[in-house]
């Protein structure tokens, strides 16, 4: 606050103050007079308790002086208050100067009462005061009062000064202040102000802190509205990716500490070549898939029959079925070629392998083929491959159902993979001396080693049995047995060496259980039992057949009996070790294949080249089949092949003119065993053995009797 | 696009009854087709919409299954659908009668 001002208050409220002042001191003083002893605080205060004063009025100013007070006059500014202070403002986007109003805060307002006697306003003032105070004592109370008070204080002044020494020099002055004012107050005009020494006021500006303000303006972050759509789906994707990349990357992490990093544009090639490949193939797929579909609505009459049809007859007929004809399988391209072999793949039942050549010596073609149908597709094979020479034979391996084995007409046998490539083959047997110098007619996968290797067998038109292992990156070839023409039973094989000729094996078959022992069946109708421990002898030799011999096979059942059929016109059923056969079918034409159900230890499967399809249940007639069926036309076809579908009641029957037919076996043709009361409990493989046995034990009493009795099909006879 | 794959295009498309093969982007855009242009537009449109959302039907009941086929049977034809990650193909195919 400006000085002046301060001032100009004072001396605007000088006079009201100045009285009331007088006004207490008198009362002061006269409590002082009246009351003396008896209020010490008072007199603490007063600090005049000894001060005896004459009672004369000698030295008045002395009070005067003391009570005189003195003015200090403080100004409010704040030196540390800076001048330049600016201030960002957010509205005009600019530093402008901050400016103060105010600096101070007034915490109390006391109105001062002290003025310089001296000075030029006191001097003013007290002639104002005089002016007032005679109107004063005209109208309220006399100035003697004023005069009386005064003295009073003079003495007690005076009282003061004789206690302490006082120089003379002072007491003079005092004196002739005391003679002014006495003058003044006997006058009534002079005016008692405050002494300047006696008082003082005092305030104290402390530090005031700093009120700062600070403040940054950013940038506003970008706003946009995101909006998407999230299932249960979308959620799960984002998290399997994510967890996906965390996953690569942990092992590129792994993989770059481990190697060195492979060129970056190598790597986007790579990836842009494997997306295209992945594209393909997930198209391919699709494709497939697709094609399924269209197929099964094209044969959708067919697929109902195939699953649902039972032919009603049956119930009518005595004991006699039919099979119903369902797809059948034709590949465009080798229509030339018949068919050699079929095999159901032993996992997936609706899939077989058909392999495609030709029996004929004079026209060979110079390429063969083979397939993989899906009963899903009978339109297009799932898988084609071709071959170089015409393919006689193939087979699954049995726990890997990928690997096929084919053996083909000019001696060499290969192995494919058909979860990587069907195009070419993993394994191949080399073309000059490492493989079959006659027709391969069967190959069969054979029980695994003990150290892991697989192996397989073949056999050939040269005489020989192959027995191939499947090592790291060839094919190792063991000779198991080399066939001889019309040997002495038990002879030894190596010493007759020289004026012997070699037998053409036809098929072979290995037995169930015993991994050792496996059946040869040659082209001059002679089955041979052998094992692959004892190389150079026969265990058996049957004289089952005069023309060659087409199949063996071993009863699902029973490993001690087996069937084989041949081009003579019959098919005979035997059992281990034993001369004659157990049965003997004859059939009106040469007879290419025989199969046993697996179904049913009794049910027997044949085709002819007469174009029929024998089935035989023993159990229900042991002399005639219970259903001949005609498959294709006489004239033309040729049937060759036969399988039984391991799972389903459906055979697949190939011809000569490349075509599968899938039949479906009648209710009639697969009659379960029935069970008996005592049976109750026992397990279907039992049974089925058990009706076999029961089968068996009438047919062997006779022939033990008598070697000649031969049971045989009533209408035809043997050549 | 591979040999095999226009291969197995083209024996699709002599299949008896099928009408036409459109094959189909994920966004929807027809990159490949047998049949006319307008309807093929009008196929690719409607089809990958509703092949999309029983994608997401199938999805939705469980997360890690997926659609792997799509058949609408009509009185007219039947149209097929093998969905996959990056394309469509769509089969129409009229029944055999």
């Amino acid at each position: 606050m400006p000085s002046p001002n301060i001032i100009k208050k004072v001396s605007g409220k000088t006079a009201p103050v100045l009285r009331s002042r007088i006004s207490t001191r008198q009362f002061r003083f006269s409590k002082d007079g009246t009351e003396d002893g008896s209020s010490h605080d008072l007199q603490q205060w007063l600090k005049r308790k000894q001060s005896v004063w004459p009672t004369d009025n000698l030295n008045p100013f002395v009070d005067k002086e003391q009570v005189e007070e003195i003015s200090l006059n403080l100004f409010v500014g704040d030196p540390q208050l800076p001048d330049n202070l600016v201030e960002f403002s957010f509205k005009e986007r600019a530093f402008v100067p901050v400016i103060f109003h105010d600096q101070s805060l007034i915490l109390l307002e006391n109105e001062g009462t002290c003025l310089h006697i001296e000075s030029q306003e006191a001097k003013e003032l007290t002639a104002a005061v005089s002016s007032i105070s005679t109107e004063v004592i005209e109208e309220k109370e006399p100035s003697d009062e004023i005069v009386e008070t005064i003295n009073e204080s003079l003495k007690n002044c005076e009282e003061e000064e004789s206690a302490d020494e006082i120089d003379d020099d002072e007491i003079k002055d005092i004196k002739d202040e005391k003679d002014a004012i006495a003058k003044q107050s006997t006058l009534g005009k002079t005016k008692k102000l405050m002494n300047q020494f006696n008082f003082c006021e005092r305030a104290t500006i402390t530090y005031s802190n700093f009120l700062k303000n600070t403040g940054t303006q950013t940038k506003p972050p970008i706003r946009m509205t995101f909006s998407n759509y999230a299932t249960q789906w979308i959620i799960y994707d984002s998290y399997q990716e994510n967890y996906e990349m965390q996953e690569r990357e942990k092992e590129k992490g792994k993989r770059e500490k481990s190697t060195v990093l492979i060129k970056k544009e190598d790597f986007q090639k790579k990836f842009v070549t494997d997306r295209n490949d992945v594209m393909n193939t997930n198209m391919i797929k699709k494709l497939l898939i697709l094609e399924r579909m269209i197929n099964q609505n094209i044969f959708d009459d067919i697929l109902q029959d195939f699953r649902y049809y039972e032919d009603p007859s049956d119930e009518f007929q005595n004991s006699t079925g039919t099979l119903l004809p369902l797809w059948k399988f034709q590949f465009q391209e080798i229509k030339k070629l018949s068919v050699t072999d079929i095999k159901w793949n032993p996992r997936y039942f609706d899939l077989f392998g058909v392999s495609f050549g030709t029996f004929d010596f004079q026209k060979q073609s110079s390429n063969g083929c083979f397939c993989l149908w899906s009963l899903k597709n009978p339109s297009y094979p799932d898988f084609v491959t071709y071959t170089q020479s015409g393919v006689m034979s193939l087979d699954f391996h049995i726990s890997r159902p990928y690997l096929v084995v084919v053996g083909l007409h000019n001696g060499t046998v290969a192995v494919y993979d058909f979860r990587f490539n069907s195009k070419s083959p993993i394994y191949q047997s080399n073309h000059v001396d490492n493989k079959h110098c006659g027709i391969v007619w069967q190959v069969q996968w054979g029980e695994d080693l003990t150290d892991g290797e697989m192996i397989f067998y073949s056999v050939s038109s040269d005489g020989s049995v192959f027995n191939w292992i499947l090592m790291q990156n060839y094919l190792s070839l063991t000779s198991i047995i080399t066939l001889y023409n019309k040997p002495e039973p038990n002879s030894l094989l190596i010493n007759e060496e020289n004026n012997q000729l070699k037998d053409c094996g036809m098929c072979i078959a290995l037995h169930p259980t015993d991994h050792l022992l496996f059946l040869i069946g040659t082209e001059e109708g002679y089955i041979y039992k052998c094992s692959t421990a004892y190389l150079a002898t026969y265990l058996f030799t049957y004289e089952a057949h005069h023309m060659p011999v087409h199949r063996l096979d071993y009863n699902k059942y029973s490993p001690n009996i087996f069937a084989s059929c041949s081009a003579d016109w019959s098919i005979k059923i035997w059992e281990d070790n034993r001369k004659e056969p157990l049965f003997v079918f004859d059939t009106a034409s040469s007879v290419a294949d025989v199969k046993w159900a697996p179904y049913s230890s009794t049910v027997l499967a044949a085709v002819c080249f007469d174009c029929k399809t024998y089935v035989f249940d023993l159990n229900v007639d042991k002399y005639k089949a219970i259903c001949v069926q005609t498959i294709c036309s006489k004239k033309f076809n040729k049937l060759t092949k036969l399988a039984f579908n391991w799972k389903l009641p459906v055979i697949v029957v190939g011809d000569d003119k490349g075509i599968s037919s899938v039949l479906k076996l009648s209710p009639n043709l697969r009659i379960k065993p029935r069970v008996t009361k005592k049976q109750q409990g026992v397990d279907l493989n039992e049974l089925e053995i058990i009706k076999l046995e029961k089968l068996l034990s009438l047919i062997r009493e006779p022939t033990e009797k008598s070697k000649s009795i031969i049971i045989q099909s009533s209408d035809s006879t043997s050549i | 696009m591979s040999n095999e794959v226009d291969e197995i295009m083209k024996r699709i498309q002599s299949y008896k009854g099928v009408v036409g093969t459109i094959v189909v982007t994920s966004e929807g855009i027809p990159i490949k087709t047998t049949l006319d242009n307008t309807t093929t537009v009008q196929y690719a449109g409607l089809v990958s919409h509703l092949a999309d959302k029983a994608r997401s039907v199938v999805r939705d009941l469980d997360p890690t299954n997926d659609l792997t086929f799509l058949r609408v049977k009509s009185k007219k034809h039947e149209i097929m659908v093998a969905p996959d990650k990056d394309f469509k193909i769509i089969t129409v195919q009229y029944p055999a009668e």
